[in-house]
């Protein structure tokens, strides 16, 4: 789809004209400077005539604003390419899965059937919309545009939630009911306090320190005269190398070797060598070895907020905030006054991802070369994974995972108000 | 819709470039912040940069950054570790099915996410709120609780009774499985970023559009798309990254044999159970992360040219 | 018109009807040929999924593949880095063939739940196998009257490995009881070095190589059968005996000079890397428990010989005689319950394959069939821990890795984070480490 996208500093160079004029540029912007998205009508129509080609089965050009299904043609041509669809895909799926054929033309097909079967998916569930009595038309179309993600939500989500509901209140074998006996372990074994304590606090650091560094350095970059690309790919790296990042990145830090066991490999102890002191154990330096590893958290997840917000900031118009400066206003001022209250509906949207995702963390504790319980250093996530798959314990991996469950609906309540009073003041 | 005007800023001037007191000249302190972020976030990945380039003695020996002091001593640099994870049985297939799987694993929800995204913003339907807001709040499901039942479902379906909830697809070990999977994993981050961002595109635009005479259809594909491009690059971008790193997934839907393993299972049993291979681990960490960093630079222009002043920076 | 478009949506309605239908019934035919019998049709392929370093698996299926005669499927030995992850997935999830597990407490927990198959109900002859293995090991796998599991490969965990050039340089001699280890231990420490190098790191399972120590003392100080009470948890956790035994290896790791590095560094020493300073030159320590499978996970140096750079005696006997050892039980999940796996297993532990297992030097693999002979194997090294195997199993002293024994909770939790707290904290926690390890067993 990104690939098909128009480019709309080519827009009206080529692609079909459709039938009604196309307009002209307003005078004073010149094409391709698009400031925000609302700010430019220019684009806005030529995208809109020299749009992405249909959906394969789509015939000639007709004009956009009839409706499609009334034509003839496009029903057959919508026949047959439900049809094709029906005896292709089953063929196709047959060929991905048999292990000779060859991996090129696999990977060439599964892109095909991946790709196009979800474009003709809607475009064929809108087009048997069109065909429905006009008064359930558009009622029905809003579920026709949700209704695949909800489906396949359901399927692969909620399913998986209600049946982690229901193992949670069975034995460690889930062979028996045992009512809240999960839950009260959850809530009284020393481990597990340990876990909710140490959790609140990722859930409170880690989104602050990630989204207050990604915003700031998102602010920063885009006043960089050059660079602004080099510097912020360098802050994304870390959400890359997650692969290794899970296990080896931080030992290059962190690493300890007594006395005997060859020269510290971790770059702190090197460090603190080099200023003439013992190395430390840095994992197992209660409490602030918590702190050691939300830093591992913080230098993956910054990217993500910084790709995400400086999007956000890029799509305020420019105008707003040389104003603003005309009018005197501080970079300071120009930041809390302007920038920090526009974006703030993105702001939510990274800060919710960023306190759910610290709530889900286990990997980076699971990973470390020590042993969480005893050091102090357990989060909830964690203790859920090792329930559920080291220790056997099937109903009280499913308890914690409901708890969390549970956790995260106060967020869900503040992005639902944030949500109602977005659609207000629209 | 053409025809109706939209408010737009008229005769804009890229003052940006005259105005007197320019932050984006000056700013040393932004400059210097800048750098010292940047120099900090760099240290462990120029850690696993240095050490995926050095023989297995030396990094066990001496800390990764020794090798900064004598950067052209040529006993100190090996490709040795590149070469070996490079000739592991099976690469190559396995980098295909890496794509066969993330390819359409990106491509699928977000075309799915961003309809939905649209009908959250701009469509009106019973249950909108709670519905958005539940889709949200999905993103808490820890991808290890749902294994489990999806395979099952996979290999058995569902069957309450003699219900059949959801039918035996035979889905375990197929292409189509995984990307399903990994489509739905991903969806909630997906409606959750799309709708914001589709959410707050000018009402007026869709409005017009509407007065046009355009259906949800058109209004979608044809404005909404193109407009949504930096948002949808953004997404894409996380999108194959996850996919593409992925191991659980790849390796509880696809299995680890050797003609459907991806590049992440590949290179993960090359390494074994002890992970006392930092050289290989970090060499297998830059090779699996070269494809996502190519999308990334490629797409990056998407988001940033769509929305900055861009082209006339004067 | 409108009569056109209404019979298209109908027709097409039918089309969707049909893709779900013709889906459908490909995916009953997958598995619906099974029809009336116990088991399923043969597939053509065996999955056996396990826990092996990728050069063990490569060395394994070589031995099956050259070794397993004429037979109508292929194996696929799958090793697997998330071993414990995979595990339960497969079998939960029934995409579980073949797996081999190294807990037989995990064996039971899947028994429990249903996941996995019987032999019984795979048609295998227990009593034979009973034969083959001994009755010891065929009652680890044993749940609600029925096995689950065939023992495969088994090691020896009660060894002491020394560098044995410098070793007998220095004049030492091998010790016989645990006294002489002792007197040893001190000789070493007056001439000048430390005897013990210890190293109980092991990412998110660190802790495991403390508890195979403690478990080689209680067998010792307390015997077999209390051994057995004490994973049938019939004494308690904090029971004297294990309290004697906890002691007892407190006084190895918290005697001044005794332990390269020091207790409290134990945790942070990687199980892998804690015999290197070994090989130093002069050795910078000069004793490491450990059982034969290091030298195939962890490989000491390249230039080490054995027999000449290292050695191994047996952990010396204390007030009792014991022999402790690990191995691992292949267990077939719900999707392996067809004619050529149970073929596959009766073959897998057959004389010829695990002949050929053993031949590989650095597979480490000691089989637990007792027609397999000392010639099968690559070196002394594995042929005489397959000869003290093969002895302790024969007169009743071999006991089973006591953590892979016992409950998920404690064997592979509590007892783990009670040793490293044990190390970290010092001599005087032992009561209270054995108390909490204590309220953690499951009622």
């Amino acid at each position: 789809m990104i690939g098909d996208s128009p480019d709309p500093a080519l827009a009206g160079s080529g692609g079909r004209t459709g039938e009604r004029p196309r307009q002209r540029p307003l005078p004073g912007v010149a094409p391709g400077s698009r400031r925000g998205e609302g700010w430019n009508v220019v684009e806005t129509t030529e995208v809109r005539t020299s749009g992405p080609e249909p959906p394969p089965g789509e015939g000639e050009p007709t004009p956009p604003d009839e409706r499609a299904g009334r034509s003839p043609r496009r029903l057959v041509a919508l026949a047959i390419g439900a049809a094709a669809a029906v005896i292709l895909f089953p063929l196709a799926f047959a060929y991905l899965r048999d292990p000779d054929a060859n991996r090129v033309g696999v990977v060439a097909l599964a892109i095909v059937v991946g790709v196009g079967g979800v474009f003709l998916l809607f475009w064929v569930l809108n087009r048997t919309v069109d065909f429905l009595p006009a008064r359930f038309r558009e009622t029905i179309r809003p579920y026709v545009f949700v209704g695949p993600a909800l489906v396949l939500l359901l399927v692969f989500l909620v399913y998986p939630v209600f049946n982690t509901i229901f193992i949670s209140l069975r034995n460690s074998s889930s062979t028996e009911f045992v009512g809240l006996d999960n839950y009260r372990f959850v809530f009284t074994d020393s481990g597990m306090l340990r876990s909710i304590r140490n959790t609140a606090g990722w859930l409170v650091l880690v989104p602050i320190v990630a989204v207050s560094t990604g915003l700031a350095f998102a602010v920063m970059a885009d006043r960089l005269i050059r660079g602004e690309a080099v510097a912020k790919s360098l802050i994304f790296l870390p959400l890359a190398i997650s692969f290794a990042g899970a296990s080896i990145t931080w030992q290059l830090i962190y690493s300890y070797r007594p006395q005997g066991f060859g020269s510290n490999v971790g770059l702190l102890n090197g460090i603190v060598l080099g200023l003439g002191q013992d190395p430390v154990r840095w994992l197992e330096l209660q409490p602030w070895n918590n702190l050691f590893l939300m830093v591992i958290m913080v230098w993956m997840q910054t990217g993500f907020a910084m790709v995400v917000l400086s999007a956000a900031i890029k799509s305020i118009p420019d105008e707003i905030i040389e104003a603003a400066r005309i009018d005197g206003a501080s970079e300071l001022q120009v930041f809390w006054r302007i920038i920090v209250p526009t974006i703030i509906p993105t702001i939510v949207v990274v800060t919710t991802y960023m306190i759910i995702n610290s709530m889900k963390v286990f990997d980076i504790v699971f990973v470390q070369p020590a042993n969480a319980e005893a050091n102090g250093t357990v989060v909830m996530a964690e203790r859920m994974i090792r329930w559920f798959f080291q220790l056997n314990h099937n109903g009280r991996g499913a308890a914690v995972a409901v708890v969390l469950f549970i956790a995260v609906i106060p967020v869900m309540i503040w992005n639902m108000r944030r949500f109602r009073e977005e659609e207000a003041i629209r | 819709m053409s025809a109706t005007p939209i408010p737009a800023p008229v005769a804009v001037e890229d003052r940006r470039s005259t105005a007197p007191g320019d932050v984006r000249k000056g700013g040393w302190f932004i400059r210097i912040t800048i750098v010292v972020i940047v120099i900090l976030w760099s240290i462990p990945t120029l850690g696993v940069l240095i050490t995926s380039f050095r023989a297995e003695e030396l990094v066990n020996t001496s800390g990764w950054w020794t090798a900064l002091a004598h950067p052209f001593r040529a006993a100190e640099w090996t490709l040795e570790n590149y070469r070996e994870a490079i000739t592991a049985a099976g690469f190559g297939s396995a980098f295909m099915n890496s794509l066969a799987v993330t390819i359409p694993s990106t491509v699928i929800p977000i075309t799915i996410a961003s309809f939905a995204a649209y009908a959250f913003s701009w469509m009106e339907f019973k249950g909108r709120f709670v519905l958005f807001v539940a889709v949200v709040g999905l993103l808490v499901v820890p991808l290890q609780m749902a294994l489990i039942p999806i395979l099952r479902m996979f290999t058995q379906g569902i069957i309450i009774g003699t219900w059949i909830v959801f039918p035996d697809l035979d889905l375990n070990q197929s292409f189509l499985g995984i990307w399903l999977a990994h489509a739905a994993f991903g969806l909630p981050l997906a409606i959750y970023l799309l709708r914001n961002y589709i959410g707050s595109l000018p009402s007026s635009i869709i409005e017009s559009a509407r007065i046009d005479g355009a259906d949800h259809f058109t209004i979608f594909w044809r404005l909404i798309v193109p407009l949504s491009v930096p948002a949808l690059a953004a997404f894409a971008i996380f999108q194959f990254m996850w996919v593409w790193n992925d191991l659980l997934v790849a390796y509880v839907f696809l299995g680890g044999s050797q003609e459907n393993r991806v590049l992440t299972v590949a290179l993960r049993n090359l390494v074994g159970t002890t992970g006392e291979n930092w050289q290989i681990l970090t060499a297998a960490a830059f090779i699996s992360m070269a494809l996502p960093l190519i999308v990334f630079f490629s797409l990056q222009r998407y988001f940033i040219r769509g929305l900055t002043a861009g082209s006339v920076k004067g | 018109m409108r009569r056109t478009r209404m019979a298209l949506a109908a027709l097409m309605a039918l089309f969707l009807i049909g893709a779900a239908c013709t889906t459908d019934e490909g995916g009953d035919g997958g598995d619906g040929g099974g029809g009336g019998v116990n088991q399923e049709e043969n597939t053509g392929t065996v999955n056996v999924l396990n826990a092996m370093e990728p050069h063990e698996a490569e060395a394994v299926q070589a031995a099956v593949d050259e070794n397993i005669g004429d037979v109508d499927y292929t194996v696929e030995i799958e090793a697997s880095a998330d071993f414990e992850e995979q595990f339960p997935i497969r079998a939960e999830g029934g995409t579980l063939d073949v797996a081999l597990v190294p807990q037989p407490g995990t064996v039971a927990a899947e028994a429990e739940a249903g996941t996995i198959v019987s032999l019984e109900d795979m048609g295998i002859d227990v009593g034979q196998l009973e034969e083959t293995v001994g009755e010891y090991l065929m009652s680890l796998v044993e749940f609600e009257g029925e096995h689950w599991g065939v023992p495969t490969n088994v090691n020896l965990k009660s060894m002491i490995w020394y560098p044995k050039d410098d070793f007998d340089a220095a004049g030492y001699t091998v010790p016989e009881t645990y006294d002489d280890l002792i007197a040893l231990s001190d000789q070493i420490v007056e001439d000048g070095g430390t005897p013990w190098c210890v190293g109980f790191e092991s990412g998110s399972a660190t802790g495991w190589p403390a508890t195979d120590w403690m478990e080689d003392i209680m067998l010792r100080t307390a015997g077999p059968d209390v051994y057995d009470q004490w994973v049938a948890h019939e004494i308690p956790f904090n029971d004297p005996a294990v309290v004697t035994a906890a002691e007892t290896f407190g006084e190895v790791m918290f005697t001044d000079g005794y332990v390269l590095g020091g207790a409290a560094d134990t945790p942070s020493i990687a199980f892998g890397a804690a015999p290197l300073p070994m090989f130093d030159d002069p050795p910078k320590c000069w004793l490491h428990r450990q059982a034969s499978f290091i030298i195939g996970a962890a490989p000491f140096p390249e230039d080490a010989e054995s027999g000449v750079d290292y050695d191994w005696f047996p952990f010396p006997p204390i007030d009792q005689e014991g022999t402790l050892l690990a191995g691992e039980f292949a267990v077939v999940g719900t999707n392996g319950n067809r004619p050529e796996v149970t073929d596959f297993l009766e073959k897998f532990l057959s004389e010829p394959v695990q002949c050929a297992q053993g031949g590989d030097p650095l597979s480490s693999r000691v089989s637990p069939n007792l027609e397999v002979g000392p010639d099968c194997y690559a070196n002394e090294i594995l042929a005489d821990s397959a000869a003290v195997l093969t002895e302790a199993l024969a007169n009743g002293t071999g006991r089973f890795d006591a953590s892979d024994l016992m409950p998920g909770e404690v064997g592979a939790g509590s007892f783990w984070t009670g040793m490293v707290r044990y190390m970290q904290q010092g001599p005087d926690s032992v009561q209270g480490v054995l108390d909490d390890i204590e309220a953690s067993w499951p009622a």
